[in-house]
């Protein structure tokens, strides 16, 4: 595996139950990994007891958060905003320049591949993965790309034009980052979909990858993290920090789900900027 | 490890040609018809609210923030933009690419390695599983 990459796992609340941790050991992933907690964790101090205290990286809260755009003046630091903003400062300090930030509930990771039929099997050796999709981040000058989530393949792969038929541009859950590269998540809640409509507005690329997925836990099936804070608000107030900060092209939209709930939709071709071929640009 | 199909060829060669025409990157192939400028953007909403606020008691201040305010609600038609983009002079393409409104994937960076990554990995789940 690169020496110069490590994954970061954000988590808060909860040592005895950071999933991604054992999900990653499980596949195979054998390289350097942090747990990211912050300074209000009550349980900090059974994180180092589990992981030691190498593994556990601990930022300043209430630093961060001056710094950090909520979307409202609540100063409910109940986030995970706050400590995907501290990755790209602990990476610094720990002089690795490639990193992947990880949520704590991550059941598996999967190639999401076609041959001759859709294939969804669990990756046996991630080390390999993260390399491969590591060096095609080094190869373009994105933000951030991602992997898929099991929910992006609802409804099938293939529309008979293309596979994969789900937006590319968007970014969640797995994002691998660059101290190289940096940028601020925004908002206290819905904080992937506005950061990467924000900046992916104004020409920052974020892509995600479909041919490997990740498998979180059920939403709002996990006691603490951002749980709670969901639950409370429902998917009704987070919808509305992405209509606030991309009026232009989103809108609050019931989600034909179990439960049926309010969910953000947007145009894409109202969204980012396409992506073109160098040839149509001309020369003097 | 490596593998052959019954006419000899390597098998991740066969994958490749068989697959990865229809992994498509998220590239966008400009149209040969330069649209109107009108095309390229929708203010209907931005100007109803720039009226009103005009219109409006509230001090020159609040109106200039207001009005500022009102642009988040200009509509970007990205494709058409792409396709204005690709039949604009040198100086209007400069212009363009400062303010973000195309990604040019210089080199086919973008594109070749979305393919080639898609390969890679093919290669490395049938390695895995064929090691089984």
């Amino acid at each position: 595996m690169n020496n110069n990459f490590a994954v970061f796992i954000i988590t808060h609340g909860r040592p005895n139950d950071v999933i991604t941790f054992d999900t990653l050991k499980k596949q195979g992933y054998t390289g350097p990994t942090y747990l990211i907690i912050d300074n209000t964790d009550k349980k900090a101090n059974e994180y180092y007891k589990i992981f030691g205290q190498e593994s556990v990286k601990m930022f300043d809260k209430n630093e961060i958060a001056k710094t950090t755009d909520h979307g409202d003046n609540f100063w409910n630091l109940r986030t995970t905003t706050h400590a995907r903003n501290a990755c790209f400062e602990i990476a610094k300090e720990l002089n690795i320049t490639y990193f992947l930030v990880l949520d704590d509930d991550y059941t598996a990771f999967d190639y999401r591949l076609f041959i001759d039929k859709a294939i969804v099997k669990p990756v046996k050796n991630l080390n390999d993965l993260f390399e491969t999709v590591l060096e095609y981040y080094k190869t373009i000058n994105a933000a951030s790309i991602c992997m898929a989530q099991g929910g992006d393949f609802i409804g099938g792969l293939d529309n008979g034009k293309e596979l994969y038929r789900f937006s590319k541009r968007k970014a969640m859950n797995t994002w691998f980052c660059s101290t190289e590269r940096p940028f601020k998540f925004i908002s206290r809640l819905n904080e992937d979909v506005n950061t990467y409509l924000t900046l992916g507005n104004t020409g920052s690329l974020f892509l995600t990858i479909p041919f490997c997925s990740i498998t979180q836990k059920q939403t709002q099936g996990t006691k603490g993290g951002m749980t709670e804070a969901y639950l409370a608000g429902g998917t009704y107030v987070k919808t509305f920090y992405t209509v606030m900060y991309c009026p232009s092209f989103v809108k609050a939209k019931i989600m034909n789900a179990t439960n049926k709930r309010i969910h953000h939709s947007l145009v894409w071709n109202n969204a980012v900027p396409c992506i073109i071929d160098e040839k149509y640009k001309k020369h003097v | 490890m490596k593998q052959f199909d019954l006419f000899g060829g390597e098998m991740s060669a066969k994958i490749e040609t068989k697959y990865t025409s229809k992994i498509q990157a998220p590239i966008y192939e400009p149209k040969n018809k330069k649209p109107f400028t009108l095309e390229l953007f929708d203010n209907s909403k931005t100007s109803r609210l720039i009226t009103e606020i005009k219109n409006s008691g509230v001090d020159e201040d609040e109106k200039r923030f207001l009005i500022e305010a009102a642009r988040r609600h200009t509509i970007f038609n990205y494709s058409k933009i792409a396709d204005y983009y690709a039949h604009s002079s040198i100086e209007m393409q400069g212009l363009m690419e400062r303010s973000a409104l195309v990604i040019i994937d210089f080199e086919k960076a973008i594109e070749f390695g979305f393919v080639k990554l898609n390969d890679d990995i093919t290669q490395q789940f049938l390695t895995e599983n064929d090691e089984q």
